[in-house]
């Protein structure tokens, strides 16, 4: 499915894990942003990624604790860089010119590189 | 109301006490006799290796000794046989664990019917 | 299909089936009700079977592993409770099994008990780091296949065929007080909690991520949990029905994880016993790691991170130090000092009560075409499947009351 075929926002889109071009994880859509407003046509216009989206879909006291856990960080990922829809959000382009793997970077600098096969 | 809170109450503490409250106990401490005269036996017969009869016996004695410190009635019939029990050398005759565990049994079954 | 591969991953799940909990459950069963709780390791072993193949098609068609289309099935809400139910479930059972592989160690060596379990999630740790995920399944599925010597054990002991063979019809034993009639009702919901604890679903679908699998796997998907599963069963089957031959008549309700280890060794002395624990060693290792990797697979997935251990360890930073504390946490659990024979008590309660929540997205992924195309469950398929998902909600309904009438068990 292409984004701009009709699509289902809830059934088809929220909640699915996004993946780059190059085949890795990159997150979850954990919600969708539109542009218009009251009486004008609502287009999607972005899928929103990290802890900080979760704040339409929880409650306050929940929304706290993820704050003092995960953070309330919020990536954007336009609507243009979505090539298709499954199983999956397949994005265009790589999860790093995305900003999606910068806290999965900032990890990876603390991990050593040896012993594994 | 406070009547029938008060009955429950007495009724719980009731239950927590005295040979039903330690059944659990008695059936466990039973068992572990059992446990240690088969090995006991198996070890007589050079089928098990050092380290896990010594293994065993430490485990089988430590559990007896919880069984023993979580009875509510520590100075009756049973509380005294599974402190004779525990005092019993690790390698104890078979015959001899298996009589304490027979004595146990004994025990839990006229409770089980009382 | 290819043979080879076949035979090994249904020799990966025969070595790879029994557990801490199996193992003292199967053990207590067969010297409490004789042959009586047989038919319940059957069925549950049919309700493994049947959630196992489908964990594995969904990840070889939908080529998503359970957690990531659970969440967005379930939703952000419902799917963080699942979440957290099932991380709280699988870190107990993580702990239990450290518990048991320190157990084991001792029982092998003599050496202190505390000091195995540090050596054990040492040794297990640098497993998951070192080695790639077929690796770890092969080795230690493999080598848990020294647990074929309680099979043996029960040939050589000249087991009364007949009783065991009707042991398979279902029954509930006659002339049993209320007490005990609560005690095997209590047992049967531990079995089936044992048998299908949620981290074996969560386990293998990712681990078909894991492997590349495609719709042209789906035929050796069905044979190995199958043909895998259900001669792993045969297992605890064994290992029941040899405590109704041994522990019975001497009295014995095995209370320690060794206890086992004698139904090999009266037939067939130390070596016997030597063989019986590498056995319970290798199965109850390839355990701790399984669930430590479950839990870190939906963690993982549930956030959309990058994971599996197909990638380096340092190519999935945040699942790898994931499994890192998770696996620190259960072995803090045991440095408490608590017994592991506790643990697995707890272990069994905690997951009958996740095991309707996880079992439910599965079997709605499994049936939705949407998702499964041409390989959504049939109609015998989805008969099974609710089913088995009416058998387990019922247990988890009857599990908690059993437990505090019973006294865990002990009657």
């Amino acid at each position: 499915m292409k984004p701009s075929d009709p699509l289902k926002v809830v059934s088809q889109l929220l909640d699915l894990p996004l993946i780059d071009c190059n085949g890795n994880y990159c997150g979850i859509v954990d919600d969708v942003a539109f542009t218009g407003g009251g009486g004008k046509e609502a287009r999607l216009d972005a899928l929103l990624v990290g802890p900080g989206a979760y704040r339409g879909r929880m409650p306050r006291w929940a929304m706290w604790l993820v704050r003092k856990i995960a953070g309330d960080r919020m990536t954007r990922v336009p609507i243009a860089k979505v090539k298709s829809i499954d199983s999956a959000v397949h994005l265009t382009g790589a999860a790093e010119k995305l900003s999606l793997h910068d806290v999965e970077n900032r990890v990876r600098a603390h991990i050593p590189r040896v012993g594994a096969m | 109301m406070r009547k029938l809170l008060l009955l429950l109450l007495v009724s719980c503490a009731a239950c927590s006490k005295g040979p039903q409250a330690d059944a659990p106990a008695i059936s466990e401490a039973r068992s572990l006799a059992a446990e240690w005269a088969l090995v006991n036996q198996q070890a007589a017969e050079q089928k098990l290796t050092a380290p896990y009869v010594r293994t065993m016996h430490a485990s089988i004695h430590q559990q007896l000794q919880t069984a023993a410190t979580s009875l509510t009635q520590p100075h009756s019939v049973y509380g005294r046989e599974i402190h004779a029990l525990l005092k019993e050398p690790d390698a104890a005759s078979p015959g001899a664990l298996r009589a304490r565990a027979d004595r146990l049994k004994q025990i839990e079954d006229s409770l089980e019917s009382a | 299909m290819n043979p080879l591969e076949l035979t090994l991953g249904i020799m990966t799940a025969v070595g790879g089936f029994v557990d801490i909990s199996e193992l003292v459950f199967a053990a207590k069963a067969g010297s409490m009700f004789g042959y009586a709780l047989i038919w319940v390791f059957a069925l549950a072993t049919g309700g493994i079977m049947v959630f196992g193949e489908m964990s594995g098609r969904v990840a070889a068609v939908a080529k998503q592993p359970v957690f990531n289309l659970m969440r967005h099935r379930l939703g952000l809400k419902l799917g963080l409770v699942t979440l957290f139910a099932s991380l709280i479930a699988n870190l107990i059972t993580c702990a239990a099994e450290i518990g048991g592989v320190a157990l084991v160690l001792r029982y092998l060596t003599g050496a202190p008990y505390l000091l195995m379990a540090v050596l054990a999630a040492a040794v297990l740790m640098a497993s998951m780091w070192v080695l790639p995920f077929k690796w770890i399944e092969r080795i230690y599925g493999l080598l848990g296949l020294f647990m074929l010597a309680f099979i043996a054990a029960l040939v050589a002991i000249h087991a009364p065929w007949g009783k065991i063979a009707g042991g398979f019809v279902p029954q509930v034993p006659h002339g049993l007080s209320t007490k005990e009639y609560l005690v095997f009702a209590y047992f049967a919901v531990a079995i089936v909690s044992a048998v299908m604890f949620p981290y074996e679903a969560y386990f293998y679908s990712s681990g078909g991520i894991e492997e590349e699998w495609g719709p042209k796997d789906l035929p050796m998907n069905k044979v190995t949990c199958t043909a895998g599963f259900g001669l792993g069963s045969l297992l605890s089957i064994a290992i029941l029905a040899s405590s109704a031959q041994l522990f019975t008549p001497a009295n014995v309700s095995p209370e320690l994880l060794g206890s086992s280890a004698l139904e090999v060794a009266i037939p067939f002395g130390w070596i016997g016993l030597v063989i019986a624990l590498l056995g319970m060693l290798f199965a109850i290792s390839g355990a701790a790691i399984e669930t430590c990797m479950a839990n870190a697979y939906s963690i993982s997935q549930f956030f959309g991170w990058e994971w599996g251990r197909h990638r380096k360890p340092w190519d999935a930073p945040r699942f790898t130090v994931t499994w890192t504390v998770l696996f620190v946490a259960a072995l803090a659990i045991i440095l408490t000092g608590i017994d592991p024979m506790q643990l697995v008590e707890y272990a069994v309660l905690f997951s009958i009560l996740v095991l309707p929540l996880t079992y439910l997205p599965l079997l709605l992924l499994a049936g939705d075409k949407s998702y499964m195309k041409e390989h959504a469950n049939g109609r015998f398929g989805k008969t099974l499947g609710w089913f088995y998902f009416a058998l387990i909600t019922a247990a988890a309904l009857g599990a908690l009351p059993l437990y505090v009438l019973t006294s865990g068990g002990q009657g």
